[in-house]
């Protein structure tokens, strides 16, 4: 059965460990992944001229990041169907509602050790996610420090 | 030829190829402008002198004359011509009278008008039909205009170009004698540097951002030098250390047992700790040499297309046979489910080698705790990590771990020489790889290795 599934991101490999354990959680089927980047639309009109969610998140990419989608997409390449980074922008629970009907998805998963650090402009949703009609799951290890450590993505990256 | 002058010249030329352009396309568009003008002021002279003469009757004349006097200024050497053309033969008495050629005249009975210039008088002549007869009607004068002010024009534009020429040909030389004096002075500074005064630096200019970019690049190269040369005479030091602890020890042993007369046990147990010693002199050169062929040869070793999560296996099997006790745990969790991802080019030997050494090096120094190997691979790269909990290094000495037989202050209570690393760094860089070394004394190392995905069929 095909589903989709949205995860938090701030663009930070760390983020992306939620991703990681929430594909651990699914077993079978097909998933497909929306990588949510919640960011506060600029306020100047010359900018939304030339406003494109593209060079948004081609500026905020960073290879590291990329490169863990990559092996994520190699871990679960039986399960994983595509995996797209989209960028919400809105404050309320009915924008989070047309970005998520949009988006068909199924569950939300975050991670219940990390906090996301946004850039400047960015914001956290999760208080937002929690409140949609979608379900959620919280998902985290809660086994002592090193084993968490050590399984967490971010050890590839850290050069 | 000096790039200066050369730079120079060619300012100097274009500079003086576009003058040339400019100014004699003025004067020659000027100079057309003036002749052309000329002719036409001649012929309006012409037509009415014409219409006076011919057309109108006495009073027209007289007023004709009058607006004529006050309103065309007089030419310099002005002269009118006015003949009545009957027949053909008429032509040649013309031409004979005014002293004025043939063809001009055949001009304007064929044309209708013609213009000639004969040295530096100008003609313009018209042909007028009026009461069924044929008149023609000749104006010349002198151009005063194209004679006088066009000459002086052409000096003036001619004084100029070769003012600014000159004025140019400085310029040139100066400015292209200021962009190359930084790079002569550069030039001449790191001449003066040699091995023996390998700390001296160029002084650094804030001014000028491309000179100080290369004046900089200078010094970083110089910096990277003067730590070659200082690994270097490190190297010589901490190796004849290395060999001289054992031959000392072999030595000593030697002349011990030369004293006196021993018994064969004595003399067998001495030999044995001579044979360990000379054991332990074998492997250092071993290494040595294996660290000199990995980093110094260009000669290609022979790679094969082996998949790295057999090799950490097969590793790992030999680490369990030398050192039982040791905890290596590997990690799963991120494998690819496609073996494709896992392969690389590598020569096994040496991958063992490195993987050994790095394995070896985190059960020692952590005194067999758990050490945690992770594989994963991204599209173009293969991922291992190998995470010990070990007695760590220390931040100021992380820079020198790949030094050969630099040891870590906090390893005085472990065996090894220090040539590991190096060895394990070499082998990961004939393999396009990257090697990365994090640590944090008393919690552990990190030792984090990519190494380009083969390219498969």
């Amino acid at each position: 059965m095909e589903k989709t599934i949205v995860v938090p991101i701030d663009f930070k490999v760390e983020s992306l460990n939620a991703l990681r354990l929430a594909l651990n959680t699914i077993q079978e089927g097909k998933v497909n992944v929306v990588l949510m980047y919640a960011e506060t639309p600029s306020d100047s009109i010359t900018e939304f001229l030339f406003y494109s969610p593209e060079a948004v998140i081609d500026s905020l990419k960073t290879r590291e990041f990329e490169e863990a989608i990559s092996i994520l997409k190699n871990r679960y390449e039986s399960l994983l169907g595509s995996v797209k980074i989209e960028l919400f922008h809105g404050y309320t629970s009915n924008a989070l509602a047309n970005f998520l009907e949009a988006q068909k998805v199924s569950k939300i998963y975050f991670s219940k050790n990390y906090t996301l650090k946004p850039h400047k402009k960015g914001f956290d949703p999760i208080p937002l996610l929690k409140k949609a009609k979608i379900p959620y799951q919280e998902v985290g290890v809660d086994t002592d420090g090193f084993w968490s450590e050590w399984v967490s993505l971010n050890a590839l990256f850290s050069f | 030829m000096k790039t200066q002058l050369k730079i120079a010249l060619f300012l100097i030329f274009t500079n003086s190829l576009m003058l040339l352009l400019f100014g004699g396309s003025i004067y020659y568009f000027l100079y057309n402008y003036s002749y052309t003008d000329f002719y036409k002021r001649l012929e309006t002279r012409a037509t009415i002198a014409a219409k006076y003469n011919f057309d109108a009757d006495k009073i027209n004349a007289e007023s004709f004359k009058m607006i004529r006097r006050e309103h065309l200024e007089k030419l310099l050497a002005e002269r009118e011509y006015l003949y009545k053309v009957e027949n053909s033969n008429d032509l040649t008495e013309i031409a004979q009278k005014s002293e004025l050629p043939m063809a001009f005249l055949r001009d304007i009975m064929a044309n209708g008008k013609a213009t000639r210039q004969v040295d530096e008088t100008f003609f313009t002549g018209i042909r007028h039909e009026s009461h069924s007869n044929i008149y023609i009607v000749i104006v010349s004068a002198k151009n005063y205009y194209a004679s006088n002010h066009l000459l002086f024009m052409r000096n003036v534009i001619l004084m100029g170009i070769v003012l600014i020429a000159l004025i140019t040909t400085y310029l040139s030389f100066f400015f292209s004698k200021r962009i190359f004096d930084p790079i002569k002075h550069i030039t001449d500074r790191v001449k003066q540097i040699s091995t023996d005064n390998i700390h001296l630096r160029i002084e650094e200019k804030d001014n000028d951002a491309e000179i100080s970019q290369l004046i900089s690049t200078f010094n970083d190269l110089l910096n990277r030098l003067e730590t070659a040369f200082e690994t270097q005479k490190n190297f010589v030091s901490n190796a004849s250390h290395e060999f001289g602890t054992p031959l000392t020890s072999i030595m000593g042993e030697a002349e011990v047992m030369l004293m006196k007369q021993r018994s064969p046990e004595e003399y067998q147990q001495s030999l044995m700790s001579i044979l360990g010693q000379a054991e332990r002199l074998n492997q250092i050169t071993q290494t040595l040499l294996y660290l000199a062929q990995t980093g110094y040869t260009n000669k290609r070793v022979n790679f094969e297309i082996l998949r790295t999560d057999d090799l950490i296996w097969q590793v790992k099997e030999m680490i369990d046979k030398l050192n039982p006790k040791n905890n290596i745990q590997v990690d799963f969790s991120l494998l690819p489910e496609n073996p494709k991802k896992l392969k690389v080019m590598g020569n096994r030997q040496l991958l063992s080698l490195a993987f050994t050494n790095i394995l070896t090096n985190a059960c020692k120094y952590s005194n067999n705790k758990p050490v945690v190997v992770t594989i994963a691979s991204s599209d173009n790269q293969v991922f291992l990590v190998f995470q010990d909990q070990g007695i760590g290094i220390p931040e100021s000495e992380l820079p020198f771990i790949f030094d050969p037989f630099f040891r870590a202050s906090n390893t005085r209570n472990f065996e090894g020489y220090g040539i590991g690393l190096p060895l394990t760094r070499n082998i990961i860089k004939i393999h396009n790889g990257l090697l990365h070394v994090s640590s944090v004394v008393n919690e552990g190392t990190v030792v984090q290795i990519k190494l380009p995905l083969a390219i498969l069929p």
